[in-house]
């Protein structure tokens, strides 16, 4: 079990340092600077003296590895396109926004999904399963930013109860969160409906049944505790999906978080900001995918005491 | 001594009854069938080109029988501008997913035929790409390289060959098993022999289902990135840049956002659907996948 | 002179598992086959007999080279494959063919049988693609089947019917050494017998050597001449199939001759039963101690008569 934990981390670190490496190289390789456009127009000496004093003139793995210590101390630099504060600032002010509106998106879209879920699974073709898939092939197959101009096309353009955009106000916080439920809602109410069924298939089941246990006991005390599994595996591919999606939720309810901000690292070139913001992602669903793999284990006794992967 | 026993319906015949009986799959594919008519048939449909300003006078005209969408920002008739949408959409959905598969079933038969440090390099390469989310990566590329059509097909490819190395390589893995593949090895077949007449033939259920499951994660890409300003240039007509143009003003001229979303969302939507069925028909093992 | 068509010289096959978790497992040393010597002479069938588990696939795959053994030597014709690579192994893949006892799996699916009984001539090059087909043909027809079946695929078959085409196209390369790896547990016994039949056919028809591996005890007395017992990954008896039946030595053979069902209702007889202890202790007039020779000095197997071996045990 340490051994199968030890043996993920190292490969998931491989992963991160090999990512980490990519970005760089490839953000560095690319002709164009961030004083090459015509709207900053400066003169070479100039130039030469800010890419100096940047560190952009020294040999690309030096740049590198300079990088990575200073992300070692937590010093990412400062944003290009806000010279008057560090990244970290920048990001510290940057985080409230996503982390409240994403994490109730989850928490909300997730509860509803597998509450969906469940009540799918046992009434099969019910008009509450025909909903339920629906909504879930629909979250899981159309873009964030479609459903999101769904969203406001019907709730703000046509009904005009809600404002559009914005983040000062409460109310302008539903939408969004209604828009970042969608993936987690659609992935959980999928995969909770598919585990229940496959357990509810099981011989075991059917044992448990013959045995004159309550249905409700059935499936609180045994079903769901099987159908887990299989919820926890696809946490990752959700998480990374509704962290994507962020990028488009934010963009187009103009909330000025995580996901706008990148938007704006790569459309101005800006190198420290870009390059903290994809790092951390990355460490984000590096540390995800471990967890996932760690609490895969811990339920599945087959990992536990079997010690193969 | 052996009586010719009669012929029995082949695996097909119950691929097609399983795919007929699945009432959303049949619409879809219908619904795609005439997207694909209107992408290949557009000039005919149509009374400008897509990038004609040539209704400059009547800039912002709401639906109407002359114009059956309205007229775009830029004076452009804007039903043209949707039914080339789908040209863009579709060509570069199939283009990517073609590209995926050629890269998915190479790996994913070397991984599962061969085993071992083969099979370890080939998910380690589809770890890294599990970790880092394709759109992102998509947008740096998309950024760094300054978009553009052959742009998207790539990286669209890049990360959609992974869903199709991975349905290759468990298939491979259990035909592999096979005592057809022994014999074939004790008549002395080589391994590239094996691959190529036993092993992907014997996949082409699962190359089918992920090559068109590939489709509609391409065209969302692709849609996603325009949106951003990052994807097909103007004046080409994407329908993801369309919604962004659309965004700026659906308060007074709503067509110009809702007919672009509208446009992506059934198109997505009937492909995956489509996808869906034919998985469930071809291989009812993979379900749920 | 009897020629040997194949040759097994003590040729072993271990397994490393790796047991248990940890950062250091125990690795346990599995044994499937240890240090088999077989001939099987020319014209003739050897039955492979023994248990599940006994090792026999192993030593029939082994013998055919899809598997590599650990230790020993193959021989066909005379001539040693065992070191031997791909490209110059490809000659002596045509002397030898092998009968699978799964005939589903045995047969491509999304092959017709026509492409199926024909690839052995395309992998080797031999013929024009309407000469393969042609052959293919002919063998369909000499395996028992018709003409009109070369279009049909795999699904549309029965067990038996596709054994026929497992067998034609083992033999279309007119092979010296066909190994059957129970080709007909998985039938009938009305097929089974059909089957059998049409191996004895051929054998006698294009003077095949058959390696003939089985559990079934009445198959292997009605169709080979010679007969080796497997147990525990070693050849434990060796003998003239009559011999075999009439005489047999070895405890372990005596207690899977028992378990046969008798057909005569007054033969039935409480069978004796033989405990896994008993036959691992072996037969006891063969220990090295009956034989008069130091416990460190015993032979593999010891002649009991011309061509009669038996095991001999350390064991006192």
């Amino acid at each position: 079990m340490i051994r199968y934990i030890l043996k993920r981390a190292v490969s998931i670190l491989l992963t991160f340092v090999t990512v980490s490496v990519i970005v760089f190289l490839m953000m560095h390789a690319v002709p164009g600077g961030p004083f090459d456009g015509n709207d900053m127009p400066v003169s070479k000496e100039v130039r030469d003296k800010l890419m100096a004093s940047l560190g952009l003139d020294k040999p690309l793995y030096v740049q590198y590895f300079k990088y990575m210590w200073g992300v070692f101390h937590f010093d990412f630099g400062v944003p290009f396109q806000s010279p008057g504060e560090t990244v970290l600032q920048l990001l510290a002010r940057a985080w409230p926004p996503s982390l409240i509106l994403g994490g109730l998106g989850v928490v909300i879209g997730a509860t509803i999904g597998i509450l969906l879920g469940i009540a799918a699974a046992l009434r099969r073709n019910s008009w509450i399963d025909y909903i339920a898939s629906t909504l879930a092939t629909l979250g899981l197959t159309i873009p964030v930013f479609v459903i999101s101009m769904m969203l406001i096309l019907m709730f703000a353009v046509f009904l005009g109860w809600l404002p559009a955009k914005g983040w000062d106000k409460p109310n302008s916080w539903y939408l969004p969160i209604a828009a970042y439920a969608m993936i987690p809602m659609a992935t959980y109410a999928r995969y909770t409906r598919s585990a229940m069924l496959d357990v509810l298939n099981k011989p075991f089941v059917t044992v448990l049944r013959a045995k004159g246990l309550s249905e409700r006991r059935i499936i609180f005390q045994h079903v769901l505790r099987n159908a887990a599994l299989p919820m926890v595996a696809v946490f990752l591919p959700m998480f990374i999906g509704t962290a994507t999606g962020s990028i488009f939720v934010e963009a187009m309810f103009r909330v000025p978080g995580l996901g706008a901000y990148f938007v704006s690292s790569i459309t101005l070139r800006d190198y420290p900001l870009e390059m903290a913001l994809i790092l951390m992602i990355t460490m984000m669903f590096c540390l995800a995918y471990l967890l996932t793999d760690i609490v895969y284990a811990l339920l599945n006794p087959r990992i536990r005491f079997g010690g193969k992967s | 001594m052996t009586q010719a026993t009669p012929r029995q319906h082949g695996p097909l015949y119950f691929a097609w009854r399983r795919f007929a009986a699945n009432k959303a799959a049949v619409v879809s594919g219908l619904v795609l069938m005439i997207l694909v008519l209107m992408a290949i048939f557009a000039p005919l449909l149509t009374k400008t080109n897509y990038d004609e300003q040539k209704f400059l006078t009547d800039a912002y005209a709401m639906p109407s029988s002359t114009y059956w969408f309205g007229v775009d920002d830029l004076g452009r008739d804007f039903f043209s501008r949707i039914v080339y949408g789908s040209r863009i959409s579709l060509t570069i959905g199939f283009s990517s997913a073609l590209f995926s598969v050629l890269i998915g079933i190479p790996l994913g038969a070397a991984a599962g035929y061969y085993g071992g440090a083969v099979d370890w390099a080939v998910m380690r390469l589809i770890e890294l790409f599990s970790v880092v989310p394709s759109l992102l990566a998509a947008m740096l590329l998309g950024a760094l390289t300054g978009g553009g059509f052959f742009t998207i097909v790539l990286v669209a490819a890049l990360f959609g060959w992974v869903q199709v190395c991975l349905l290759v390589r468990a298939q491979v893995k259990a035909v592999r098993e096979k005592e057809f593949i022994r014999a074939a090895q004790a008549l002395g077949a080589s391994p590239g022999y094996i691959i190529w007449r036993h092993l992907i033939p014997n996949s082409v259920s699962p190359i089918i289902v992920g090559f068109v499951l590939a489709i509609p994660l391409a065209m969302m890409l692709e849609a996603s990135l325009s949106f951003l300003g990052i994807g097909v240039p103007p004046p080409l007509p994407s329908w993801g840049q369309m919604i962004n143009v659309g965004m700026n003003f659906m308060y007074f001229y709503w067509h110009l956002a809702v007919f672009p979303t509208a446009a992506l969302a059934i198109t997505v939507l009937a492909i995956t659907l489509f996808g869906d069925g034919l998985r469930d028909a071809l291989d009812p093992t993979l379900k749920g996948r | 002179m009897m020629q040997t068509a194949l040759e097994l010289r003590n040729l072993s096959k271990t397994y490393h598992i790796r047991a248990g978790g940890g950062l250091f497992p125990a690795v346990n040393t599995l044994h499937a086959v240890r240090g088999v010597s077989l001939i099987l002479p020319r014209n003739k069938i050897l039955g492979l007999v023994g248990e599940s588990g006994s090792g026999k696939s192993t030593t029939g795959l082994m013998a055919l080279r899809l598997l590599e053994p650990t230790g020993g030597q193959i021989l066909v014709g005379g001539a040693d494959i065992t070191g031997l690579d791909h490209k110059a192994l490809k000659p002596f893949r045509r002397k030898m063919q092998v009968v699978f006892q799964d005939s589903y799996s045995a047969l491509d699916p999304m092959m017709t049988l026509a492409q199926i009984v024909a690839e052995p001539l395309h992998i080797h090059g031999l013929g024009s693609a309407r000469e393969q087909t042609d052959q293919a043909l002919d063998w369909l027809v000499r395996v028992g089947l018709d003409r009109s079946y070369g279009s049909r695929y795999p699904h549309e078959l029965s067990g038996g019917q596709r054994q026929r085409v497992a067998i034609a196209r083992a033999l279309i390369l007119r092979p010296d050494v066909l190994v059957a790896d129970e080709p007909t547990s998985a039938l009938d016994v009305s097929v089974k017998a059909q089957i059998i039949n049409l191996l004895q056919d051929l054998q006698a028809e294009m003077g095949l050597s058959i390696l003939f591996i089985s559990h079934d005890l009445s198959v292997v007395r009605s169709l080979t001449d010679s007969v080796a017992v497997m147990l525990a990954g070693r050849i434990v008896e060796q003998a003239p199939t009559e011999a075999i039946f009439a005489d047999p030595q070895h405890i372990y053979t005596r207690s899977l001759l028992d378990a046969i069902p008798a057909l005569n209702p007054k033969d039935r007889q409480r069978r004796s039963f033989i405990s896994p202890a008993q036959i691992e202790a072996g037969t006891p007039r063969y220990s090295a101690a009956a034989l008069g020779i130091p416990p460190s000095d015993v032979p593999g197997l010891v002649q009991v008569s011309p061509d009669h071996l038996v095991e001999a045990v350390v064991t006192p």
